[in-house]
């Protein structure tokens, strides 16, 4: 392109003779497929090296591929139900290990029957249910005194209500988690630790009050 | 590693942890490998495991040293997890490991190399224990033996302490692991009574032991610079004979005693400390004899083995790594370009390595190569990429035409990380088709394999040898010679991938000291 329009116009950058070939030589081939994917072997290459070395890395080889295979840390994909729990199946440290790991041996769970169950979830639902329940009788008592119902049967109606609810709710979200986990996270559910933050929330969508 | 080989170094690596460890670490192993620093929640819907797998397979990994985690910034009860790429790539080397240690020690050594890298992370009582186990098989050995064999280890630095958990580790939902350098490898006192007890039992755990807080592992960079040293080792003994190989390992041990592992330049060691070792290791007498000749062929030989740095104490000697590996990098890529291209393209890339920038005319008149054959060659080297190409622009008239200069010269970290990935590649290939063999004729393998323990068994009770016969006729020679194509290919694929590996690591090992340098 640097010959052009300079001078004069007829002149190109290159030499024909820099490349190589005198005039009337047909140039190389050109290329007008991709390469073959997989290209003629054209120098066979060394053979390989059998020494002393090499005998025995053969050997250990196998042997710790096999006893790679056969050792409890190799996880296999099972379909049986998960129901035992793997940390004392798995011969891990599990002390050095963040918390977050570790199986939580659930006792509640069995009747459910699903193979994939999300553990932290249940965590939520197991842990101390009576405090949680406290919590939930302080709650309805504030709320009902901030609406001025002030009726002590009222509240137990509710206690009562939500009590059955939330064994109901159990059930239920259990389900929606494991529907969550299949398709979307269930990010929002384990990401707050707190197992207060996630019940309010609970106890809002019964109520129908509108959530943000 | 760094990130620019994750392409193809992260194949191997997937596929090394499906290899040993089952297809679900295979999956959260490549996710983590691919995408950096996860929490927990982040991988099953990625891999669409359930979070029982990830769980457990995060765990096999931390125990194994492959993943490490730390306490996220945002929630401190969160951790997040990364890969260690060195660890996982390390998996393909551990035959390796085990031949260096049975060279070095013996067979108790061995063992327990063998238990450790087993379980990953284990206390010395423990690896004492399954290793007397499995000694039992075939000889009694005493714990107490096993367990200085285990100070030996440790001292050699070829087994390191994990750190340990930090006092207030108990209370948070992620430990904090730290360790003090002093204490990396100091073995702590082990109580060998109850272990003898336990394998009297036949027990097959030990149960609590006073050490079970100290957790050993073993240290992947000691076994790298010991990789490295029997490269040199037998680069010497190649360049010279067997006794400069043998003297050659000697003052390796000296440098590395006396020198910083970090530093790519080791400290200087002087002729008469040389001197004094070699007397004092019961050498052979060849080298006693002609010790002065040996020396001075090694640091006047152009690789680069040892340098003299002075005059001290009858001569200073050291190693300049990043000199040492950049000649072996090109003693590789030398033999790359001579086994694909041949003799005449060998001559074109080491003239153009020699002299860094050539043109095409300059280089077919030293090379002594037909001009077309030499043009033939300099496009397949640039097209494979051996060869990088340098414009000049020269003259500036405006009227004539612009001519330009070709300047051809060899950039060796590029071609060197060129042809890594190749070997990273080659390396994948290897082991795909080794897995996809031996699992199409799973059936047929495992078929043979109890055929033969079948056999053997009964030749071991004492059975007729027709009866034998007529059982290993029970399987046609067709399919016996099938199964023998099938092993034969299997270990050549498997030796394969070993000279792989050592390509790999010398490539490797230039790149590193490289940087260092910088």
């Amino acid at each position: 392109m640097g010959g052009r329009g300079r001078g004069r116009g007829n002149a190109v950058s290159f030499n024909i003779e820099q490349l190589g070939f005198g005039r009337g030589e047909a140039g190389p081939v050109s290329v007008t497929q991709p390469p073959p994917l997989f290209p003629s072997l054209e120098n066979r290459p060394l053979p390989l090296i059998k020494d002393v070395e090499n005998e025995y890395i053969l050997v250990t080889q196998k042997d710790l591929s096999t006893r790679m295979r056969n050792s409890p840390f190799y996880l296999k994909k099972s379909e049986k139900i998960n129901s035992t729990s793997y940390e004392k199946e798995l011969p891990v440290l599990w002390n050095r290990m963040p918390a977050e790991l570790r199986d939580e041996t659930f006792t509640k769970r069995l009747a459910t029957g699903k193979s994939k169950v999300t553990l932290n979830a249940k965590k939520k639902k197991v842990e101390d249910p009576d405090k949680i329940f406290a919590k939930l009788e302080k709650k309805e008592r504030n709320e009902s005194e901030v609406e001025e119902d002030g009726d002590g049967k009222e509240d137990e109606d509710d206690q009562d209500k939500s009590d059955d609810e939330k064994v109901e709710n159990e059930d239920d979200v259990e389900e929606d988690l494991d529907e969550e986990m299949d398709d979307h996270t269930d990010y929002a559910n384990n990401y707050f630790e707190n197992g207060e933050a996630y019940l309010e929330d609970e106890e809002g969508q019964d109520d129908g009050e509108a959530q943000f | 590693m760094s990130s620019f080989t994750l392409g193809h170094f992260s194949q191997v690596c997937s596929q090394l942890l499906n290899h040993y460890y089952g297809e679900i670490v295979g999956q959260v192993g490549s996710y983590l490998l691919r995408r950096g620093n996860r929490m927990l929640n982040d991988i099953p819907t990625a891999t669409g495991l359930s979070i029982r797998e990830v769980k457990k397979a995060l765990a096999v990994m931390i125990q194994h040293n492959l993943v490490k985690f730390q306490a996220s910034e945002r929630n401190n009860n969160v951790a997040e997890y990364t890969m260690i790429h060195h660890n996982v790539y390390c998996l393909i080397r551990y035959p390796k490991y085990l031949y260096m240690i049975k060279r070095i020690y013996g067979t108790s050594e061995e063992i327990l190399l063998e238990i450790l890298l087993n379980l990953g992370q284990a206390s010395a009582s423990n690896v004492i224990f399954h290793s007397a186990n499995r000694l039992n098989e075939a000889n009694v050995l005493s714990p107490s033996a096993l367990h200085q064999s285990f100070q030996r280890l440790a001292q050699d630095n070829f087994i390191i302490r994990c750190p340990k958990l930090a006092e207030n580790a108990t209370l948070l939902k992620v430990p904090t692991l730290e360790i003090e350098e002093k204490e990396k490898f100091a073995v702590p006192n082990v109580e060998i009574e109850p272990i003898a007890r336990m394998l009297k039992e036949k027990a097959t755990q030990l149960g609590g032991h006073c050490d079970s807080e100290i957790i050993w592992r073993v240290n992947h960079e000691r076994f790298d610079i010991e990789l490295r040293n029997v490269i040199l080792v037998n680069a010497a003994a190649r360049r010279v004979d067997t006794t400069a190989g043998e003297l050659y390992h000697l003052i390796l041990k000296l440098w590395r005693e006396s020198s910083n592992p970090d530093s790519p330049v080791t400290t200087p060691v002087s002729y008469n400390v040389i001197k004094d070792a070699v007397r004092k290791n019961d050498s052979s007498p060849i080298l006693l004899e002609h010790f002065d000749h040996y020396l001075r062929v090694l640091y006047e030989d152009s690789a680069g083995l040892i340098d003299r740095a002075g005059d001290a104490g009858g001569g200073q000697f050291n190693l300049d790594y990043s000199k040492v590996f950049e000649n072996l990098a090109c003693a590789s890529l030398d033999s790359i370009v001579l086994e694909r291209f041949g003799s005449k393209a060998l001559r074109l890339f080491r003239l153009t390595r020699i002299q860094k920038f050539m043109e095409q005319d300059q280089m077919q008149n030293v090379a002594m190569i037909p001009a077309k054959e030499a043009k033939m060659f300099t496009y397949k080297l640039l097209e494979h990429n051996f060869l990088q190409i340098k414009e000049l622009k020269k003259g500036t008239s405006n009227f004539a035409p612009v001519k330009s200069f070709i300047l051809y010269h060899v950039e060796l970290p590029q071609v060197v990380r060129t042809t890594l990935e190749a070997s990273y590649k080659g390396l994948f290939n290897a082991m795909v088709r080794q897995m996809h063999d031996l699992t199409e004729n799973q059936r047929l393998l495992e078929k043979h394999a109890m055929l033969e323990s079948m056999l053997e068994r009964l030749k071991g009770d004492g059975v007729p040898d027709e009866e034998i016969a007529e059982l290993s006729d029970t399987m046609p020679p067709a399919e016996k010679s099938l199964v023998e194509k099938i092993h034969l290919m299997s270990d050549n694929l498997t030796l394969g991938q070993t000279q792989a590996d050592e390509t790999i690591l010398i490539l490797e090992s230039y790149l590193k000291f490289k940087s260092k340098e910088l």
